[in-house]
């Protein structure tokens, strides 16, 4: 690497994931805070495990009411999570929590459209998905809805992302070296091991852009993934409670 | 200019959102989909009646009060403007819940709108016409301003024979303001009074000592004086040793069963029946046989009883007894499409309610349905009044109507 590398990699790799953690923590920790100290209120629904469990996996995972609702907007959003889902997945492998010898068993023709062809149509499915969504957004604004400024910051810091990330695959380096690369974010914590050396500039803004993205969601509304489960499940046992 | 409202009333009414409700309101992601299944939005087209717009100005004025700028720099003002913008929005609202139903993260929108309300009213920003039903119902203890002791006009209209006011019984039938103030709904409780005698039930009414359910008091966004009135009913209703209520309102029915408990911090000593649920059981038990009707019956679920309210099955059994042809209509149980006529909607837009019920009836007509039953006096009042605005040729009955009249009691 050279000089402006090796800074960038310094900035990018060894010095922001510090920042990264405080800040989403601190985001997280506001969030709660904000959250909790509002009003008690009267007693809500008794929780029911398992009613609980049905809506979220109902409504959650499978979004049974966008689909009442709107096949189309369904589509793309379960797709879009779809999408999510397995982009995370994919990286967990980078990250060594999954190897890819776990597909091995599926043969090594769909061993290998699992680990090397399969994420490709996923990141372009991914980035499909969020312009369809954005464009909902725009086309319905102040028809139908009205977006706060967050809402379009979180798609739009996603899209960024999900671009630059794509645009690793699709812009690789001239050369690339065959051995496994691994970056260091925070030693023996998290470190990523790739088996490819990315393209560099696409690299090193990727990773500045996803560290933006994991700040920004506590403090925006991508913080849905964990309270839509929760208010998914007081949904569920509402039901329950109402024999409905 | 905009006129501030006082910082400090400013904050502590928005404080009004309970966990939850800052929870829901921080979630939403405001995709519209609730927008598409909302009966006040499909008529008025108005993108200030829409959930999701609502959600995003409640949200902006919590901020304005609680967000991190406001923590570090101090609140932001709240302007009249503001106020009477999302009152706008707040009351433009049946408070069916179907937004509810759509709503992909399952908030609990008719809790959250009606804590709007709450907020906006005391902020000192509802609507003319829902100040002046919350006053007269202050003054006369029902939202039609009339004087409590025409609470039993509907019994002397009817001819109703027997009308028990007890000391002690083990079933008190609360009417309900709509049933007993409306004429269009006298032989609701005609049919229910009946009924309980026919079956010999040890019951009684509250007479002149029943009062509103407080139900438009909660929609008004008067918390305060709802609780006033429940603490009175249950007082009237345990003074009588009454074991179970029975109300043919949905509204009265939601508001006992769901509302009194969070309102007081206790249950009340006695069991809630609405009373279709009673009159299943006593068809079911053999103890009511009605003669079957042989005409194409459909069944409209009031939101109250329903979505709101968890009764759902109990009608269909029930006119499983009394009807055999019956026939769904297309939006129903949990989907129910609202009539329109909830959530004070006749006080802030009449216009909008009667546009509401038109399409519920239009579907009605395209079933070729010969009656219109219902469980619910604000029900079979939109649909009378809906009815007569489209010159359409409907029976529309409250079920224990239908099932007094099968039984040869009226």
């Amino acid at each position: 690497m050279n000089d402006t590398l090796t800074m960038l990699y310094s900035f990018f790799v060894e010095k922001l994931p510090y920042v990264t953690i405080v800040v989403f923590l601190i985001g997280v920790i506001l969030r709660l805070h904000r959250w909790l100290v509002a009003q008690e209120g009267p007693r809500g629904p008794r929780f029911n495990l398992f009613a609980a469990l049905k809506y979220i996996i109902l409504d959650v995972v499978f979004f049974r009411k966008t689909f009442n609702t709107d096949k189309v907007t369904w589509l793309t959003v379960f797709l879009f999570h779809i999408g999510a889902g397995g982009i995370l997945f994919g990286h967990m492998r980078g990250f060594k929590i999954w190897s890819a010898e776990m597909f091995s068993p599926l043969g090594y023709w769909l061993a290998e459209f699992m680990v090397h062809t399969l994420p490709v149509y996923m990141g372009w499915m991914f980035l499909a998905t969020q312009v369809v969504l954005l464009l909902r957004r725009g086309v319905l604004e102040r028809k139908k809805l009205q977006s706060m400024s967050n809402d379009y910051a979180a798609l739009v810091l996603l899209l960024i992302t999900s671009i630059l990330g794509q645009g690793m695959r699709v812009f690789p380096p001239k050369a690339i070296p065959p051995e496994t690369y691994s970056v260091v974010f925070i030693p023996r914590l998290i470190v990523l091991h790739l088996e490819k050396v990315p393209s560099h500039h696409w690299f090193f803004l990727h990773v500045l852009f996803t560290q933006l993205l994991v700040m920004y969601i506590p403090f925006s509304k991508l913080i849905h993934v964990i309270s839509g489960i929760l208010t998914s499940a007081i949904y569920g046992s509402r039901r329950r409670d109402y024999g409905i | 200019m905009a006129s501030e409202i006082n910082r400090t009333k400013a904050r502590e009414v928005l404080r009004k959102f309970t966990k939850p409700q800052v929870m829901e309101l921080d979630t939403c992601a405001h995709c519209a989909l609730c927008t598409d299944k909302c009966p006040a939005y499909a008529e008025s087209q108005e993108p200030n009646h829409a959930p999701g717009v609502r959600s995003t100005k409640a949200v902006r004025l919590y901020n304005k009060q609680f967000d991190l700028r406001a923590r570090f720099l101090g609140p932001r003002p709240v302007t009249e403007e503001e106020v009477a913008d999302l009152a706008d929005s707040a009351f433009h609202c049946t408070l069916c819940g179907r937004c509810m139903e759509t709503c992909p993260f399952g908030f609990q929108t008719h809790e959250l709108w009606s804590r709007v309300r709450e907020i906006v009213h005391d902020l000192g920003g509802s609507l003319p016409n829902v100040v002046m039903l919350e006053e007269m119902l202050k003054e006369s203890q029902n939202p039609y301003g009339l004087d409590s002791d025409m609470r039993l006009d509907w019994a002397d209209y009817t001819d109703l024979e027997e009308v028990p006011e007890k000391d002690e019984a083990e079933i008190a039938y609360f009417v309900g303001c709509t049933t007993a103030f409306k004429g269009v709904n006298h032989e609701v409780a005609f049919s229910t009074a009946s009924i309980l005698n026919q079956l010999g039930e040890d019951w009684t009414l509250l007479g002149e000592d029943e009062w509103c359910c407080g139900s438009p008091l909660l929609m008004a966004g008067d918390e305060h004086g709802a609780r006033e009135y429940a603490e009175h009913n249950v007082k009237a209703l345990e003074s009588r040793g009454v074991r179970k209520v029975i109300t043919g309102c949905a509204g009265c029915f939601r508001v006992f069963k769901w509302e009194y408990p969070k309102l007081l911090g206790r249950e009340p000593n006695f069991e809630v029946s609405h009373s279709v649920e009673f009159l299943r059981d006593k068809l079911a038990s053999g103890e009511l046989k009605p003669k079957p009707l042989n005409r194409k019956v459909t069944y409209h679920d009031p939101c109250e009883l329903s979505r709101l309210g968890g009764v759902i099955e109990a009608p269909r059994e029930a006119l499983k007894y009394i009807v055999g042809n019956f026939t769904e209509l297309p939006e129903h149980g949990m989907n129910v499409y609202c009539c329109g006529g909830g959530g004070l909607l006749q006080a802030a837009n009449n216009d909008l309610r009667l546009a509401i019920v038109k399409r519920r009836l239009d579907q009605v007509k395209k079933l070729g349905a010969e009656i219109l039953t219902s469980a619910c006096p604000a029900c079979k009042l939109a649909f009378v009044d809906g009815a007569r605005a489209l010159e359409m040729d409907i029976e529309v009955l409250d079920l224990l109507e239908l099932a007094a009249r099968q039984l040869g009691l009226i």
